[in-house]
């Protein structure tokens, strides 16, 4: 079972996000926090990624949404440019994310 | 459940344009109402000011300050000087003699620690007479240097002693603002349960700044005495 999480993304001088910044960034602060054990067992993976609305849709276990929240929370800064991820909401199907 | 609420914003009060994006990305965020640690200087038309534009966002604004100081001397002088001037009091303690007396006195909301001094924490005995709440602000978990050791050591001692433990983001900038949610699950994260983790957002901030509200109103006397009708003269 999987959780899906839309999240946006703000960020002072970055003007072009790419999904590959926004994961890079997300496992390394899974990493620094969990550990390696912890990247494999919340699974974090990256399903969709809006570059003009700077919002992106990342799966997780289901029983690791509040690891994946923090790690979201204590991500401070994306291709040396300081960055506030906001995690919008959190569902069990991606159609009702964006919908 | 209650509005959430951030205590801990620390704004450039100068910087007009970074206030206003503040506002913007705590409304962005979910957040009704907000504590700022104001500088003690400021005049009363700029914090009336910062007042109206976080409620064009739809944000009330409280005032909140940061006592930092050695002694017990200066700290009792400085409770003295500014408990009614502001919504919000907090300590932050620099050493154990310090927080023992920040805790006990009734008229500090908050203690909060640096989780970077290794000398100075939460412990046992600042927690038994502690009437404060804990606060533990989202910003010190960013530095490269910390454990979260020690957070999470003082999140178990505070709620083994059943001290209220606040969540606060204590941020400079508006990209160290994060959601209510974000919050509340760090809290978990470091060992609060669920229930404590959202009341450290929402219900105790809330009760602190309630408190406070009511205590500076003309119509309080005292601890359970207020004026309810004045005598016709």
């Amino acid at each position: 079972m999987r959780r899906y999480f839309l999240i946006r993304i703000y960020s002072e001088n970055l003007t072009a996000l790419s999904g590959e910044q926004f994961i890079d960034a997300l496992l390394s602060s899974v990493r620094k926090y969990f550990g390696e054990i912890g990247v494999s067992t919340i699974a974090p993976k990256l399903l969709r990624f809006d570059p003009h609305r700077s919002e992106a849709i990342v799966a997780c276990q289901k029983s690791r949404e509040k690891e994946l929240q923090a790690a979201v929370a204590l991500i401070r800064e994306i291709a040396g440019s300081s960055t506030a991820a906001l995690t919008v909401r959190i569902s069990g199907t991606i159609k009702s994310l964006v919908t | 459940m209650h509005k959430p609420v951030d205590l801990h914003i620390i704004p450039r009060v100068e910087d007009e344009k970074s206030c206003i994006k503040t506002a913007q990305m705590l409304k962005s965020a979910g957040y009704r109402a907000v504590a700022l640690t104001l500088p003690t200087g400021l005049l009363k038309e700029h914090v009336r000011s910062l007042r109206n534009r976080f409620a064009d966002s739809g944000i009330e604004m409280f005032a909140r300050i940061d006592i930092s100081c050695a002694n017990r001397q200066e700290l009792l002088r400085l409770l003295r000087r500014f408990r009614n001037v502001y919504d919000v009091v907090a300590v932050k303690c620099v050493n154990h003699a310090l927080g023992l007396v920040a805790a006990r006195d009734r008229r500090v909301d908050i203690i909060f620690f640096d989780p970077l001094k290794r000398n100075v924490w939460f412990d046992h005995s600042i927690a038994n007479v502690s009437r404060a709440a804990l606060e533990l602000n989202l910003s010190t978990l960013f530095s490269e240097s910390i454990l979260l050791t020690k957070p999470m050591k003082e999140i178990d001692i505070a709620t083994q002693h059943m001290v209220r433990v606040v969540l606060s983001s204590g941020c400079t900038s508006p990209m160290m603002i994060r959601t209510p949610e974000q919050l509340s699950a760090i809290g978990m994260i470091l060992g609060l349960n669920e229930r404590q983790a959202r009341d450290g957002v929402s219900a105790i901030p809330w009760s602190i700044v309630e408190q406070n509200v009511e205590r500076r109103s003309k119509e309080y006397v005292e601890e359970g005495v207020r004026v309810v009708k004045k005598r016709a003269s």
